[in-house]
């Protein structure tokens, strides 16, 4: 009984966590994916950007921050990286969007080759730059954890890592402004609207492109948030971005396409199934689980979990 | 017809004669050896390691007056990256066998898989092979020009538990009862596992307590660690190959109260010594880590590792740089010994060899002799521990740079 109770403690604690970091990365590739429909293969290699931009400021200049140095350095990689997105939709991906296209397939057609293009550019392009060694933040907090004990015996206790903890905390908290923007601004309106009918935002004044780069924008910076977040535990390397960007679309379908909350519940719901999954199967089959939930949920609810919210828009 | 054939015959014949001169008059001045590597993709840094190695080989041999035998002729290293896949790994070396049809010999490819699709190509081609890879199966298929300079993963299991087991006896004045395996699900770790499930390890004097795989990467390690802490094993055979999962394991044993002074971890292969590990975590972490390893610096070659360290850059000699840096001095041998370029004749030479000095010196055990089959007879394996920051050679005793630490 001892172990089963502490082992499901422990398991529930870390889905948790990982779930938190999860949901903002399907948030930031709703924004792309989910909102505007845009196939986007390049979001985990900017997640990979946004780890080493974290790292590199960090190491440069922000060394005088002590242990908050990396949740600074996360936040100037998403400027970073909401820049480069701006630019990258400005330059290349708003040719394969919208009205330029006859048909929605025909852009998806476009945008799969022209995305996975960037992808393996960023990827061999930090090859060639930074090399292949693996690089991580170096922090105190990725090793030590808050003890809770468990008042049935003297030995069994939870671990939450400090790291993982304050990174949840951030998503949590980076989550709910996206959430408010979204609802409550104008630009949050003119974001939904031009997703949703180009044809008639445009008609009541709002720049539709214009709102375009800014989702793509926001969806990048998103994206090196959460890499700056990660990288306090989990090394970069050129390729990380491939062991996550099938988390992101898996959450950002479960979630419900267009809807960026449930983007947020859709990871989180990944994070939990992949840890609990362990408690009954072995943990080789861990990521295999992901997409037994993943079917069947939607098999019941073929619209993502948040799904109807978009029908009804 | 017959005319006709006669013709055809003499037209290749000359054709072929005035290829190999041409060959011959290219021997005299550079012959070539290929190195096929991961360069880019996830194995990428033990592909670049075990280039550096190879690099330094060459450039040293002809620094001192090339192939002497020969001539004074000149190596010339032709590296190809064969990816990150044996589909990849067989174009690369298929390309490279048809652009240098002068190969005099060659290395790799680092990961097992690879080096099985690579020697595929290079049998056909009759080009001699060195590798270090640990999978059996590299020299069980009957093929006559590759050489494996590495014991098996099985041997490595076989001759590394007593040992592991001797170094904790010797610290503490008991033998360890209890064990625990943590592994990823790679052809490494299966190997080196393959007789030690179940009650594989009975003849030790082990139980084993906790015994998880898992595919890598990992995205955490919390539950796979607690049921560590639960079984409390008095040490843990954690057998990683991916640098991620590494640290995630590594700092979650710190987390939960599991440093290395308190609980002993052993792993098999290079990749725990790797230099870069320092730049995803901190020595502390490392700090009395043990690996079962093929080849590593050891004592005797101080020279050596001074001058490897000060022209490379790198922080220290590891596998695959001194066993390629080997490989290269092998094939030198080989091609002094066969007194010609001729992969045929070096890779008799090479079937032949028999030695205990120079390029064997970069070899444990300091003896190279090839059985039948390519394997090297009596390789003997190496461990090595973190101390202090640096990964050294603790086992065994002749080779020791350290003497083993083990927790009371």
């Amino acid at each position: 009984m001892g172990p089963t109770v502490e082992h499901l403690l422990q398991t529930l604690s870390t889905g948790i966590l990982v779930g938190c970091l999860y949901g903002l990365l399907c948030v930031g590739l709703a924004f792309i994916f989910g909102i505007m429909r845009v196939i986007n293969f390049a979001q985990g290699d900017f997640m990979m950007l946004g780890m080493y931009i974290a790292v590199g400021v960090t190491l440069s200049f922000l060394g005088f921050l002590g242990a908050s140095a990396p949740f600074v350095a996360a936040l100037i990689a998403g400027i970073v990286m909401f820049l480069l997105g701006y630019l990258l939709h400005l330059l290349l991906i708003s040719r394969t969007t919208g009205m330029r296209m006859s048909t929605e397939l025909d852009s998806h057609q476009s945008q799969l080759i022209l995305t996975l293009g960037v992808a393996l550019f960023l990827q061999n392009g930090m090859l060639f730059l930074v090399g292949s060694a693996p690089l991580a933040q170096i922090s105190s907090l990725s090793y030590s954890a808050w003890q809770i004990p468990l008042l049935y015996d003297d030995v069994s206790a939870v671990f939450i890592n400090k790291a993982r903890f304050l990174d949840a905390l951030a998503a949590v908290l980076i989550s709910v402004c996206l959430f408010a923007l979204m609802r409550y601004t104008r630009m949050g309106k003119s974001l939904r609207a031009a997703a949703e009918d180009p044809e008639a935002a445009l008609y009541m004044g709002i720049d539709v492109d214009k709102a375009h780069r800014i989702a793509f924008g926001l969806g990048a910076a998103i994206a090196g948030i959460a890499g700056g977040l990660i990288v306090l535990y989990y090394p970069a390397q050129p390729y990380v971005g491939l062991d996550f960007i099938i988390i992101m679309y898996a959450g950002v379908v479960l979630g419900g396409m267009g809807s960026v909350e449930g983007a947020f519940w859709g990871g989180m719901t990944i994070g939990l199934v992949q840890q609990l999954a362990t408690l009954v199967i072995p943990l080789q089959l861990q990521n295999a689980a992901i997409f037994v939930v993943f079917v069947l949920i939607l098999l019941v609810r073929p619209n993502g979990l948040f799904g109807r919210s978009v029908e009804r828009a | 017809m017959n005319r006709k054939t006669g013709l055809l015959a003499a037209v290749f014949g000359t054709a072929m004669l005035i290829s190999m001169a041409g060959a011959s008059a290219q021997d005299a001045k550079e012959i070539e050896i290929a190195a096929v590597m991961p360069l880019s993709g996830p194995w990428a840094r033990l592909g670049e390691e075990s280039k550096i190695g190879a690099e330094l080989a060459v450039k040293q041999i002809n620094e001192n007056g090339g192939i002497k035998a020969l001539g004074g002729a000149k190596l010339k290293l032709v590296v190809v990256d064969g990816g990150d896949s044996p589909d990849k790994f067989k174009n690369a070396t298929q390309r490279l066998v048809s652009e240098h049809p002068d190969l005099a010999g060659g290395m790799g490819a680092y990961v097992s898989s690879f080096t099985l699709a690579v020697t595929e190509v290079t049998e056909r081609a009759g080009i001699p092979w060195l590798t270090l890879s640990y999978s059996p199966k590299i020299t069980d298929r009957g093929f006559k020009h590759v050489f494996a300079t590495s014991p098996t993963a099985v041997k490595q299991a076989d001759d590394g538990m007593p040992a592991i087991i001797d170094m904790a006896k010797q610290a503490t004045g008991k033998a360890p009862t209890t064990v625990g395996i943590v592994m990823d699900n790679t052809p490494s770790p299966v190997g080196f596992t393959k007789n030690m499930h179940g009650d594989g390890l009975k003849k030790y004097g082990l139980d084993l307590v906790v015994d998880e795989q898992f595919t890598p990467p990992l995205s955490d390690c919390g539950p796979l660690m607690q049921k560590v802490r639960a079984a409390r094993p008095d040490f843990l055979l954690l057998l990683l190959t991916a640098t991620p999962d590494i640290k995630l394991c590594l700092e979650k044993l710190t987390e939960i109260g599991l440093p290395r002074t308190r609980l002993p971890i052993v792993n098999n292969g290079g990749v725990l010594g790797s230099p870069d590990l320092l730049k995803v975590m901190g020595k502390d972490l490392l700090e009395g880590s043990i690996f079962i390893t093929a080849n590593w610096g050891a004592k005797g070659q101080e020279d050596f590792i001074k001058k490897f360290e000060d022209e490379t850059g790198e922080k220290w000699v590891t596998q695959d740089s001194i066993s390629n840096y080997g490989h290269v001095m092998l094939l030198a041998a080989a091609m002094e010994m066969a007194k010609s370029a001729d992969p045929e004749k070096v890779n008799e030479a090479l079937h032949s060899m028999d030695i205990s000095d120079g390029a064997a010196t970069f070899f444990p055990g300091g003896h190279v002799k090839f059985a039948e089959n390519g394997l090297r007879e009596e390789a003997p394996l190496v461990i090595v521990q973190w101390q202090n920051g640096v990964p050294v050679t603790v086992w065994p005793k002749e080779s020791a740079q350290a003497e083993p630490v083990w927790p009371q």
